[in-house]
Order: C-alpha cells, then sequence, then structure tokens
C-alpha cells in the first residue's frame, strides 16, 4: 500500500502568555484521510493551538508545515490548502448566504459554482436562508455558514475549533458523518472538540491536551 | 416543642391583615431614584474630572480657538469677494448645508429612533406600571433639542464660512436649528405609528435638494445660468424656513408626545443598543468600529436581499462583487456625486490654493463608505484566510471599485483646477488634471489607511501622561486618513507642483499596499531571528565543547 502524503507537520511547537506555557515541544504529524481530535478543559490549549496552525497566532518556539511549505498566514498556498473555522470568521454585512458561498467557490476557481453551493446550502439547511444577510442570522445559523464556507471550495486539511459549537443534537450528527466521510475521501481534519459524539465518529487519533481535570 | 413535630394548629388560617394598597411610583420619582444611585456611586464629580484631564481640557480649547480664528479669516476673505461665483457661493450654500441638515438629521432618527431607551430601562422601566408616554417625554425634548443645538452650530458655521453678515448668520442658524428640531420630531412622529416610509422620503428628497443646491453654485460659477439672489431675499426666504420649520416642529411634536406610548419596547431598545454600541465604540476612540455598528444595523434593517449570481474567477469574482455590492446600496455614490462640487464651490469662493486639500479631505470621507469590503477583510484574518490570494492582491481587488470611481472623481473635479472662479488662480490642462489626480489619489489612499486602521490593544502596556495612561496609538488614530490627505496635498498647498504630490501618494500607495503583509514580514522576521538564534546556541555549544575537550586535554598532561 503506497505511503499517505503528509499534509501537516508540526514539530517542537511551544507557546506560552507570559509565565504561563500553554503547550511546549509539541509534534504532531498529520497524513491524508486521517483526523486528529484535540480535547482537553477549557484553557488546555486547544483553541491555541489551532490558531498556531493556521497562523492566527505565532508560537514562540517550532515549525508549522502544510504540504511541505512553511505556514505563513499570508501565503496564498496555504490559503488554498487549508480551510478553517476558527473563532474569527467575519461575513460582509451586505452579501447574502448563498452570495458568500458563490464568491468563495469562484475565488477558488470552480467556475460553475452553483452546483455545489446547493449541495453545501442544502447539507447545512440553510436553503430558507439564503437571500438572508448575515447580521439577521441565529448564532446557530451562522455557525452553519461558516461551515459551509469550508465544505464549499477545494481543501487538502480542514481545521475546525469545536465545530459543534451552537449546534442543535441533529446538526451534531450531520457533522458528524459529513466529516467522516471528508477524512474517508481523504481529506485531512485537525479539530478540537467537546463532543464524543464528533470525537468517536470522526478522529482516527485523538490527543488529550493540558491535564486532565483531577 | 419539635420543629417537626407542628401540629395542625400550626398551619391554621390565621386572619393576616389587609395588604396595604401600594401606589406606584411615578416615572420622575423611578428617575431620580436612578440618578441617585447613579450619583451615590460616582468617585469623582464634575470638577474634578476636569482638573484630571486638564491636558485634554487645555488641548480643546486652543483647537477651538484656532478653529474660530480660521472661521473669522475666511469670513473677512470671502466678505470680500465681489465675482458672480463667489457671490452666488455665498448666497446658496447655506442652502446646502441647511438641506444636508435636515437629511443627517432624518437619516439619524430613523437609525436611532429617535425615542430610545437603553436595555436596563426596557428591563426595570418599560415594564413598570408607569406611563410609558411620561417616561419617555424627556427622551423626545432631549433628542429634538440635540437637533436644534447641532443645526444651529452647522447653520452659523456654514454662513460665517461663506462670508455672510451677521444677520444673515444668525437667521440661517435660526432656520437650520429649527429644520433639524422639526425633521427629529417629525422622524418621532411617524415612529409612533411605526411608519417610516415618509422619513426615509424625505432623506433622499432634501439629500438631493442639498446636492442639487451644491451644483447650482457650479452653475452659477461656470455662467451657465444666474439666480439672481440678493442678500435681501436670502434672509426673506430664511425667515419664511424659520417659520415653515417651527410650524412642522409644533405639529411633529404634539403628535410624537401623543404617540410616545404607542412605541414598542423593542423598537426603543433596538436604538438604545445600537447608541451603546456607539458610545462604547467612542469611548475606545474607534471611529471604524461605530462605523461598523452603524453598517451592520443598516444590513439588518434590509434583512434580506435578492441574491445576484457572481460573476468571474479568482480576483475578479471578489471584484465583481465589490461592484454588486455597491449597487445594492448605493447611497454612498450619491455622496461621492455631491462631493465633486467641493473643489468648485471652494474654487468658487477665492480659495484657489486651499482647494486640493478641501477637495482630498471631502474625498476621504466620500470613499470610506465605497471600502467595505476592504474594512470586513481587514478587520479580523478570517474571512480574508478563506480566499487564495495574497493580502495584497486581495486589498488592490477590493480597492478597485473605489479607484476607478476616483479616478472618474477626477476628471470631473479637473476643470475646477483650471482657474474656476472669477480672480482665481489660473493653470494649463495638464496642470490642472495632475493636481486632480493627485487630490483625488490623496483622498482615496487617505480613506484606505483610515479603512484598515486597527483597532486600539488595550492589553498593550500603557503610556504615561499628564492626563492618565492610555494605551499607545489611542490619540494618533483618530488622526488616521487626515495625515495622508494633507501631507499628499502639502506640495500642491505650498504652490510646488503636482508631481511632488504624486510622488508623495505613490510611496503612501506602496506603504499602505504592504501594510497588509506586514504579518508575512512580520512572520518572516521572526523565522530569521529564530535561526539567527539557533545558529548562536549551536555556535556556544560547540564553543562550550571545545572548552570542555581543551580542558580534559590540559588535565591529562
Amino acid at each position: 500500500m503506497a505511503k499517505r502524503a503528509t499534509i501537516l507537520k508540526v514539530s517542537g511547537l511551544r507557546r506560552a502568555f507570559g509565565p504561563n506555557t500553554i503547550f511546549d515541544k509539541f509534534n504532531l504529524e498529520v497524513r491524508t484521510g486521517e483526523a486528529i481530535a484535540l480535547t482537553g478543559r477549557n484553557g488546555a490549549g486547544k483553541s491555541t493551538l489551532l490558531r498556531c496552525l493556521v497562523g492566527a497566532d505565532r508560537a514562540d518556539d517550532g515549525s508549522v508545515e502544510v504540504c511541505g511549505n512553511a505556514m505563513t498566514e499570508t501565503s496564498p498556498e496555504i490559503r488554498r490548502d487549508v480551510a478553517t473555522v476558527i473563532d474569527d470568521l467575519d461575513f460582509f454585512p451586505d452579501l447574502s448566504v448563498v452570495e458568500h458561498l458563490d464568491l468563495l467557490a469562484r475565488a477558488h476557481g470552480i467556475a460553475d459554482p452553483d452546483e455545489v453551493v446547493d449541495d453545501v446550502l442544502e447539507e447545512v439547511q440553510l436553503v430558507p436562508q439564503s437571500g438572508q444577510l448575515p447580521g439577521t442570522l441565529s448564532s446557530g445559523q451562522r455557525r452553519r455558514l461558516a461551515l459551509a464556507t469550508a465544505f464549499v471550495r477545494p481543501r487538502k486539511l480542514l481545521i475546525l475549533d469545536e465545530p459543534e459549537q451552537r449546534l442543535d443534537t441533529e446538526g451534531v450528527t450531520w457533522l458528524a458523518q459529513r466529516l467522516k466521510s471528508e477524512r474517508q475521501e481523504g481529506l485531512a481534519i485537525v479539530f478540537a472538540s467537546h463532543e464524543p459524539e464528533l470525537v468517536e465518529t470522526v478522529a482516527t487519533r485523538v490527543i488529550q491536551l493540558g491535564a486532565p481535570r483531577g | 416543642m419539635s420543629s417537626l413535630e407542628a401540629g395542625a394548629d400550626d398551619f391554621a388560617y390565621r386572619d393576616a391583615p389587609e395588604p396595604r394598597a401600594l401606589t406606584p411610583a411615578s416615572p420622575r420619582e423611578l428617575k431620580r431614584l436612578i440618578k441617585d444611585w447613579r450619583a451615590g456611586r460616582a468617585t469623582r464629580n464634575v470638577l474634578q474630572a476636569i482638573s484630571d484631564a486638564y491636558v485634554a481640557v487645555f488641548s480643546a480649547v486652543m483647537i477651538g480657538a484656532m478653529v474660530v480664528n480660521v472661521i473669522l479669516k475666511a469670513q473677512r476673505t470671502i466678505a470680500q469677494c465681489t465675482s458672480v461665483s463667489c457671490l452666488s457661493a455665498r448666497a446658496i450654500l447655506p442652502w446646502a448645508a441647511f438641506a444636508a441638515t435636515v437629511a443627517l438629521a432624518l437619516a439619524a432618527s430613523r437609525l436611532f429612533g429617535p425615542v430610545l431607551a437603553s436595555a436596563a430601562e426596557g428591563f426595570w422601566l418599560l415594564d413598570a406600571p408607569i406611563s410609558r408616554a411620561r417616561l419617555l417625554r424627556s427622551r423626545l425634548i432631549g433628542a429634538v433639542l440635540a437637533a436644534f443645538l447641532g443645526g444651529a452650530l452647522v447653520g452659523a458655521l456654514v454662513a460665517a464660512l461663506t462670508g455672510s453678515t451677521a444677520t444673515e448668520i444668525v437667521v440661517w442658524s435660526a432656520a437650520t436649528a429649527l429644520s433639524a428640531a422639526a425633521s427629529v420630531a417629525f422622524a418621532a412622529a411617524q415612529q409612533g405609528i411605526e411608519r417610516h416610509v415618509l422619513t426615509r422620503v424625505a432623506t433622499y428628497v432634501f439629500g438631493l435638494l442639498g446636492v442639487g443646491a451644491l451644483f447650482s453654485v457650479v452653475g452659477v460659477a461656470a455662467e451657465w445660468f444666474s439666480l439672481g439672489l440678493s442678500d435681501d431675499l436670502g434672509i426673506e426666504i430664511g425667515l419664511v424656513m424659520i417659520a415653515a420649520s417651527a410650524l412642522v416642529l409644533l405639529v411633529s411634536g404634539v403628535l410624537a408626545a401623543r404617540r410616545l406610548g404607542q412605541i414598542r419596547r423593542a423598537r426603543l431598545l433596538t436604538g438604545g443598543a445600537l447608541v451603546s454600541g456607539i458610545s462604547g465604540a467612542f469611548f475606545a476612540l474607534d471611529i471604524g468600529l461605530a462605523r461598523d455598528i452603524v453598517v451592520e444595523r443598516r444590513a439588518i434593517e434590509r434583512g434580506h436581499v435578492h441574491p445576484r449570481r457572481g460573476k468571474g474567477l479568482g480576483l475578479e469574482a471578489l471584484v465583481w462583487r465589490e461592484w454588486q455590492r455597491l449597487w445594492r446600496f448605493p447611497q454612498p455614490l450619491l455622496v461621492l456625486a455631491g462631493t465633486i462640487v467641493v473643489p468648485y464651490a471652494a474654487d468658487a469662493l477665492g480659495m484657489s490654493t486651499l482647494t486640493p486639500v478641501f477637495a482630498a479631505l471631502a474625498l476621504f470621507g466620500a470613499t470610506i463608505p465605497l471600502l467595505g469590503g476592504l474594512r470586513v477583510l481587514t478587520r479580523t484574518g478570517g474571512l480574508a484566510r478563506c480566499l487564495p490570494f495574497s493580502l495584497a492582491r486581495i486589498k488592490l481587488a477590493s480597492i478597485a471599485v473605489p479607484a476607478i470611481l476616483a479616478g472618474i472623481w477626477a476628471v470631473a473635479t479637473t476643470p475646477a483646477y483650471l482657474g474656476f472662479g472669477d480672480g482665481a488662480v489660473e493653470r494649463t490642462v495638464p496642470d490642472a488634471s495632475l493636481m486632480a489626480i493627485a487630490t483625488a489619489a490623496a483622498g482615496l489612499l487617505a480613506a484606505v489607511r483610515w479603512t484598515q486602521a486597527k483597532g486600539v490593544d488595550f492589553g498593550a502596556p500603557m503610556v504615561a501622561s499628564q492626563a492618565g495612561a492610555f494605551p499607545p496609538g489611542l490619540v494618533t488614530n483618530l488622526f488616521r486618513g487626515f495625515d495622508v490627505c494633507l501631507l499628499t496635498t502639502a506640495p500642491m498647498l505650498l504652490g510646488l507642483s503636482p508631481m511632488w504630490s504624486l510622488v508623495i501618494a505613490t510611496i503612501a500607495a506602496i506603504i499602505l499596499l504592504n501594510s497588509m503583509d506586514a504579518e508575512a514580514i512580520r512572520a518572516r522576521q521572526a523565522e530569521q531571528q529564530k535561526l539567527l538564534a539557533q545558529q548562536k546556541k549551536e555556535r556556544e555549544e560547540a564553543a562550550a565543547a571545545a572548552k570542555q575537550r581543551k580542558r580534559q586535554r590540559t588535565r591529562k598532561l
């Protein structure tokens, strides 16, 4: 069997806020078709680690490589390969739900994005809201839109920070199945989660960050 | 007897005293109570607060004195002009200010309420058994009074700056003040019956009248037509406007007061939340955030749009979306069109030398609303990270449409630099074209700088000052954009070739276009520093090992 390609390689990553070391000498290698779940109590450093992985935060030491390229948040190659849903996603206040997805698909070179956009909208159950402006969406609908932005575009690595947040039970089940099928199709996934169903269904490896609750 | 051994008698009904009928508090009493609580928690009175911030007060007085001096100087200069263009501008500009103030008062009223209540008031007071109309009356009066004072200030300022006499200043000040107050009262009356169509229509009508008045300044100065407005006629019309505004204010005020009790709580709180968000942003001196809140609110008001299919691929798709977004909310185009008049009006008023500065500042203000896409893509990195392009390219795509519009603006304003008004500085067509381009570049780049400014980081180490500690960048953030405007237009102001302005604009553009990639540059620098540190560590380790070996050899010997 051919060896699967390494998508993400993290070596000796360190991040500290003043005297508090969040993580140190953190190493990780994620190959195609692998899903890594980061678990741990609040403040264990899951979100900080993910922010360092996508370049939104700068690690004090260590390196992150995506498909062999050193991680630079502004690199077009990295942006092309990595789809992220972390807490800093913003929306154009005057573009509707469907227009956001259409823009992202076209920006990524999908010439006729209607089919992809419609499928994703259907999947995230935002068809009735397709013409709504983001400001009028509920928090759960905004979360679904954020997830849709990751699914509407080509990607090799998917990084998600607590994607189950504000989703209802049905939504969490859908997300778990969707991520599982993405993994089976060869996508590499790194996600932080507190949802056991999501972790059990999707993850091929679980990394517990921080000391467990005593 | 223990508590567990209670008998039936213990639970028997006992004649309780008749509950005393409580008298509900009046709105005035409740307000006084809240005021007392607030005052009781204050640790400093007004005088102490002023004394603490004496540097700020001193600065405000200094700047105020400078502004008054500039106004008086301009007033003296313009009052002496005798040319047709100057006289026409003097006659018409107060009209433009009048219409613009009414449009602004109506738009602000529609956005905020104008009658509003804070979330706390909504929770604690609006549910209390008190008359809502009585509770809100002071709010209505406050909003009308604020509009009156704002209108008076604008009216007096514009009339003074156009060289009007003292009588004219008083008349136009009163007319603008009363009309602004009447607009707020009118909007409040509409708010009471939850209808906003008339307010919206009136906003557009007065906005267009304002732009029309500005264009007529240009028309008269270019001798396309004449209005034949005498000074006396201006005063007479002003007095008529005072009477009409007072009538509208009276009728609308009565209607608004009667309808105060009908305003829904949700509508009152929406305005309150908006004001609280904006005031929070202003306290942090983050004007960009204040604008974001307003933009978001307007989008929520619209709520739903008819989705339009995008065009093109890659960056082209982003440019097309910018264009579509502009057509969806085209009001900024109206403002941009209005600013075309500014250089003509400045020239017509005999201020040829200052024309590029005024024009660039006007374009700066008008271009900010056109850069909404750039704002969203730069305020957080999230959305930009979804696009497969470098930040510099994203930025170029985001400013493509505003840059085209600024180019059209430059073409439309070129004749103003040729020597438009009587007695204005006359220039050749190439010189005038260059001046127009440099001015447009200054306005556009200033807006780009303002738009991509990050909020002040209150988590950063504070800077100590006489007025207390404040975070770095708090004050300089206020001048963002204005600095580019003034720096770029300075050579033209000093009578140098506009080529110098273009050189400065090019340098500013290079810095601003690459500033978004500063993150990447910093990351590369950090990476290089890390490498250097690692090499230094390796060298030190090698040196230490060599020393160790040398010591061991010495011992053996």
